[in-house]
């Protein structure tokens, strides 16, 4: 029996041990690069070379057996997801303040979990595997580790004191990983450290290293979703995300600057993804409004259905039921013109305040983006379109218009950048920008702390345009309170106070005391 | 009709104890242990602790401290295990630096091994009288800062501070030797009759050095040398 054979061979048994996991029938590597056992997606893939090489100890199908028990376990245990793979990586970070160390400190604890797992759970031959394998420093020790902790001789020896202390770690208890990672880094330190130091430089996992191949597109999404949440700050966001860069990169993540001429690329903005993906986690409601025209494609004529179009927009009405050229009738659509009652949600500015006195968003979390991107989203979801406005001393050049669109990472790109400088309001920008809304009038998102030095002309400004505001201001000041009491009679107006995270999700965008129509204007 | 889940029944239960289970089993029974003759301690002598300046408080302490370990038998491994659960211990009692330290130090001193390392890093506060009465032969090896009494009355055992150490450090000092890699406080050598302290950063003052020797980096400030 070929390779391919013997796998398709052991599969079913091996799925059966570890519960039936939805995966795909594993593959032989095709290339010789590839690690031992490794997750393509969702498949794994067995590398040739490793097998053959390993049957010459043990019989060809215990290595197969065994190196996809290995695969399987990760998929089924240790890491189990991007966000705890994210977790513990920032874990070992935290104590070995290096990539490098810090990837393999995470691959030989995942490994550690996976492993004991399955010798725990089921029969398998890992034991027999790991006992045949070739060892740096590092696998050396992890292999007198397994005795200690399996029981089963696996012919390596390694200091007796951090073997005794490394055997004391609570593996199999998902809830104390991080701690345990922690731990595990302390005492595998001085040999990473001596790993580093050869000349041949750090060795990789025996059975392959971990990284993001072995998660779809989606789980990476919603991993860097949750890390987002759990990370204290975007530095540390920053610190742990960026050494997934290039393999982020390989996934699209980039955020190169489309443009013409020549030169490398900017590389991923870790800052500008950790926003993303934190205002992605929260689903801020907008109240409709009555529009001219709603973003909706609404049905307005009939036309003969061809061969080769899409039969979703198929009338069955008109069309007999059947599926015939000629005969059967499609929808045509357009955007609707309506006037009236009809409502649907308008485009957006969001103003958003990136003075000196706003915090700075590189190195702690800022409310004012975080509430800027939640409502990007919120728009953004119903089809609307979204403008920035960022400003800190506005006349002095210091601010940065972003026309209409719904490109989310140039609207994240303007929403990030922090001048640090006075505030005030370039009302002529301002409102420039606000006019060249295209459907209907546009609703303003403003997000300061309210310390505008020309608040007065501002609140005045305001109240001559139509239109629904939600202003929201960080912290609680004076220049709030006055901003408050001046907009209190306004019925196009509602406020919010943010002063911690949990604020934002309470913001209800274009909650206003009743709806505008044309001619009647709060006071 | 075909049941879904019919290959689920043939799974039997396969789970089978490692090695790895009963050592976590009996390091978290001993952990706990160590915790309860902690508690007890506290119950105990915690009044008496916070009055330090009653000479008869801290040797009734440490007498009860070591009656509380009595019926421990535990390693080095669990004295730092117990250092890590002082890490995140969100309990008021578990973060009073005065107890723990002389907890762990009769912990150390009863523990079988010569070396023992103990990381403070993470800690909240300070913990006071680290290596109080560290008997020869034992060596303790301290990452991060400790808190004021570091080696107070040791009888000849050696301490390695990877950090500072607060005031009166090496107070009443006997036998043994002290070395701090960061700074001293006040009072540095209180009382001390013999043995060495060496602080390889500042000390903040000297105390009433009555036997054995200060240095400050290679220099020996206490009892100063008469120079020709």
């Amino acid at each position: 029996m070929n390779l391919q054979e013997i796998i398709t061979a052991v599969w079913p048994r091996v799925r059966r041990k570890h519960l039936f996991p939805q995966l795909p029938t594993p593959r032989v590597g095709e290339n010789a690069s590839t690690a031992a056992v490794e997750m393509q997606h969702k498949q794994i893939v067995l590398n040739a070379a490793f097998c053959e090489q390993l049957a010459a100890n043990m019989p060809l199908e215990e290595v197969v057996e065994a190196s996809l028990d290995h695969g399987v376990a990760h998929y089924t245990r240790c890491p189990w997801d991007f966000a705890t793979h994210l977790r513990l990586h920032a874990a070992a970070k935290e104590v070995l303040q290096d990539r490098e160390m810090a990837q393999r400190a995470t691959d030989a604890f995942i490994d550690v979990v996976a492993d004991t797992f399955c010798v725990k759970e089921f029969e398998t031959a890992l034991p027999q595997l790991y006992k045949h394998l070739e060892r740096g420093p590092l696998a050396t020790a992890m292999a007198a580790l397994y005795s200690r902790i399996w029981g089963i001789d696996l012919e390596s020896a390694a200091p007796e004191g951090l073997i005794r202390r490394l055997s004391r770690i609570s593996y199999l208890d998902r809830t104390q990983w991080e701690k345990s990672m922690r731990r595990f880094c302390r005492l595998i330190r001085p040999i990473l450290e001596e790993e580093q130091q050869q000349e041949e430089g750090m060795s990789s996992a025996p059975l392959g290293q971990h990284g993001l191949g072995g998660h779809s597109q989606n789980e990476v999404e919603q991993g860097l979703r949750e890390f987002a949440r759990q990370a204290a700050n975007p530095r540390e966001f920053h610190e742990t995300v960026a050494d997934f860069a290039e393999e982020l990169a390989g996934q699209g993540y980039t955020d190169a600057q489309e443009g013409m001429g020549r030169g490398k690329g900017q590389q991923l903005d870790t800052d500008l993804l950790y926003y993303m993906k934190l205002a992605e986690s929260y689903h801020l409601p907008v109240r409709k409004a009555p529009l001219q025209r709603s973003s909706s494609l609404d049905l307005y004529a009939h036309a003969p259905w061809e061969l080769g179009k899409p039969i979703q927009d198929v009338d069955v009405w008109t069309s007999f039921g059947k599926i015939l050229p000629g005969l059967t009738q499609t929808w045509l659509r357009q955007h609707g013109e309506v006037v009236g009652r009809r409502e649907g949600v308008p485009d957006c500015i969001i103003a958003i305040d990136s003075s000196g006195s706003m915090t700075n968003p590189r190195y702690l979390l800022s409310y004012a983006i975080l509430g800027a991107g939640c409502v990007c989203e919120a728009y953004l979801r119903h089809g609307a379109q979204v403008a920035v406005y960022n400003f800190s001393d506005a006349p002095a050049g210091d601010s940065l218009s972003l026309d209409f669109t719904t490109d989310r990472k140039r609207i994240y790109q303007s929403l990030c950048r922090y001048f640090g400088g006075g505030t005030a309001l370039a009302l002529d920008e301002f409102d420039e920008l606000r006019r060249r809304g295209r459907r209907s009038v546009p609703d303003v998102f403003l997000i300061t702390d309210m310390a505008i030095t020309n608040l007065e002309p501002l609140t005045a400004y305001l109240s001559q345009t139509e239109g629904r505001l939600t202003a929201v201001h960080i912290g609680e000041t004076e220049a709030a309170v006055y901003f408050k009491k001046a907009t209190a009679g306004w019925k196009n107006v509602s406020v919010f106070a943010v002063t911690r995270k949990e604020d934002i999700p309470r913001i209800i965008l274009g909650q206003v005391k009743e709806y505008l129509r044309p001619g009647q204007r709060g006071v | 009709m075909v049941n879904p889940f019919r290959e689920f029944h043939a799974i039997q239960g396969g789970r089978r104890e490692i090695p790895l289970d009963r050592i976590i089993a009996s390091k978290d029974l001993i952990l706990d242990r160590l915790i309860v003759g902690y508690h007890k301690l506290i119950e105990e002598e915690v009044h008496n602790l916070v009055w330090l300046v009653d000479h008869g408080a801290l040797p009734r302490a440490y007498a009860a401290a070591e009656k509380a370990i009595a019926e421990v038998n535990f390693t080095v491994e669990d004295v730092e295990d117990f250092c890590f659960t002082l890490e995140k211990a969100d309990s008021f009692a578990l973060a009073l630096a005065g107890p723990s330290g002389l907890y762990l130090s009769a912990m150390c001193n009863r523990v079988e091994g010569t070396e023992i390392s103990l990381r403070l890093k993470g800690l909240k506060s300070r913990v006071h009288l680290l290596g109080y009465r560290l008997p020869e032969g034992k060596r303790l090896i301290v990452e991060g800062s400790c808190g004021d009494f570091a080696g107070a009355a040791m009888e000849g055992g050696e301490i390695i501070v990877q950090g500072n150490t607060g005031n009166w450090t090496g107070v009443g000092l006997k036998r043994g030797k002290i070395t701090v890699e960061g700074n001293a406080g006040e009072r540095t050598g209180e009382w001390m009759e013999g043995g060495e302290v060496q602080v390889k950063g500042r000390i903040g003052s000297l105390g009433q050095v009555q036997g054995g020797k200060v240095y400050l980096g290679d220099l020996q400030v206490a009892p100063v040398r008469e120079t020709t």
